[in-house]
């Protein structure tokens, strides 16, 4: 106390001057319309950087985390892509079957018949539902970024909708928590006996597998993954692993009804990918051709 | 300080924010922009020489805010006042005999120290004085040429009245 008593003394004037000055500007800018606006104007300004700084800061501290993720989407992303281009080509002079995983091995002849099937469009899920009878959610990818109606929505943990309305900038999902999804899936381990999932309301993390016919003993915990039937979702997409005992489905005994457990919790899903099927108009119209003849 | 010698100080207080308020203010709208005279600021200069720094820094403010209340300019004049008070020590220590100013020496005014000492002292002071001012009637980085500009013109016009008012009331203590 003594020594900044001392201090004060000795530099009377100056402190003196300080608070005086101190004093003034606060007069200044609290009653001079012209000084007020030009301080105001100031500190916004110079506010404005620090909270841009501070931001910068806090933005940098989690690109870690942010790092993470996005590494983490885009290896399992292009794990899928690379299954998607991998083609069992037939080469018709021999009896081999051979198997490519690149685009770059292919000869003159084999391109034609080598080509990816699907492509990848990450999305940020922007609004979801799980609590209704029908769920929907809604992604910020539209039509600007090649997005249409009845394309498939992934995560890397498993499945996540089906694209139903494009808008130029976002897109309207149905979620798999909806009554009216129906994802054709497959049991790896049953020779990949494959059946229709659906969501009967209640649990978010439970769906029905049914049309697997009485014949395969299925077990508990065996993986479910997309059949492939579908035209939307890519062959082998991880889905979620039988719950409990199959049980004969009560509205068909011919067949069982096996509950599923998800992989991807629907109250967590954030970063996904749409799928593009880039044969889907020449698939499509193949069906049509099918649904003529049946007329 | 007794009675007999705070009394041309309280007078001079009063003449000078009246003659800078009813006067020398009104004047500088009807001459021109670069018409400012600013004559308050002598109420410090002739403050007594061993006035310590803290008391002329206060006395300083208490005349800029009077003006201030007149004009009204809130803290303008009040902080240049400050300043004036505070620096005053600095810029007559070019002027001070050696050993510095003694008691026969009560008030910086030609009466005591001379005319060219008085008017070098008064020029430096109020340039001082009339650069902080018009640094924070402006506020603002971005008229520093008007702020030279004015300056320089009060400056002026100001030493003139300065010497005007040495001459007519020749003050001595």
């Amino acid at each position: 106390m003594g020594p900044l008593l001392q201090l004060l003394l000795r530099n009377g004037g100056f402190v003196t001057f300080l608070l005086v000055e101190l004093g003034c500007f606060a007069i200044m800018v609290n009653f001079e319309d012209r000084h007020q606006e030009i301080w105001a104007n100031t500190t916004g300004i110079f506010g404005g950087r620090a909270l841009e700084k501070r931001q910068m800061a806090a933005d940098y501290f989690s690109l870690y985390e942010t790092a993470d993720s996005l590494a983490h989407i885009v290896d399992s992303l292009q794990a899928r892509l690379s299954n998607a281009r991998q083609m069992q080509v037939p080469i018709r002079d021999t009896f081999y079957l051979v198997n490519f995983d690149s685009l770059s091995k292919t000869d003159s002849v084999r391109r034609k018949t080598i080509r990816p099937q699907y492509e990848f469009v990450t999305a940020k899920s922007i609004k979801n539902s799980i609590a209704g009878t029908n769920n929907w959610l809604i992604i910020n990818r539209g039509s600007s970024d090649g997005l249409q109606p009845d394309m498939a929505v992934v995560s890397p943990e498993g499945i996540v909708g089906i694209v139903r309305h494009v808008g130029t900038n976002f897109s309207l999902v149905m979620s798999v928590l909806h009554r009216q999804a129906k994802i054709s899936v497959a049991l790896p381990n049953q020779k990949n006996a494959f059946g229709s999932l659906t969501w009967e309301g209640g649990n978010p993390n439970e769906m029905t597998l049914r049309y697997i016919p009485q014949h395969f003993i299925v077990q508990e915990n065996e993986p479910v993954v997309t059949s492939g039937y579908s035209l939307m979702f890519p062959q082998g997409h991880p889905v979620g692993k039988v719950k409990g005992s199959p049980k004969p489905d009560p509205e068909n005994p011919y067949f069982l009804e096996i509950k599923v457990s998800l992989h991807q919790d629907m109250a967590t899903v954030r970063d996904v990918a749409v799928v593009r099927n880039l044969f889907k108009a020449e698939l499509d119209s193949l069906q049509l051709k099918i649904s003529n003849n049946e007329r | 300080m007794n009675g007999n010698s705070i009394t041309p100080h309280i007078l001079r207080f009063i003449g000078l924010v009246a003659v800078q308020s009813l006067l020398l203010n009104q004047m500088t709208g009807s001459v021109g922009v670069y018409f400012n005279v600013l004559l308050y600021p002598l109420f410090i200069l002739f403050l007594p020489l061993q006035m310590p720094t803290p008391f002329l820094v206060v006395l300083g403010f208490a005349v800029g805010f009077a003006v201030d209340a007149f004009v009204p300019s809130w803290g303008v004049h009040a902080s240049a006042g400050a300043f004036s008070g505070f620096v005053r020590g600095l810029a007559f220590m070019p002027f001070a005999p050696k050993g510095g100013f003694s008691a026969k020496d009560p008030i910086f005014a030609p009466a005591h120290i001379g005319w060219q000492t008085f008017l070098q002292g008064a020029a430096l002071f109020m340039a001082a004085h009339i650069l902080w001012y018009f640094t924070f009637s402006y506020f603002a980085p971005v008229f520093g040429w008007e702020i030279l500009k004015k300056t320089a013109a009060a400056w002026i016009f100001t030493m003139i009245f300065v010497g005007l008012y040495a001459m007519m009331l020749n003050p001595k203590k």
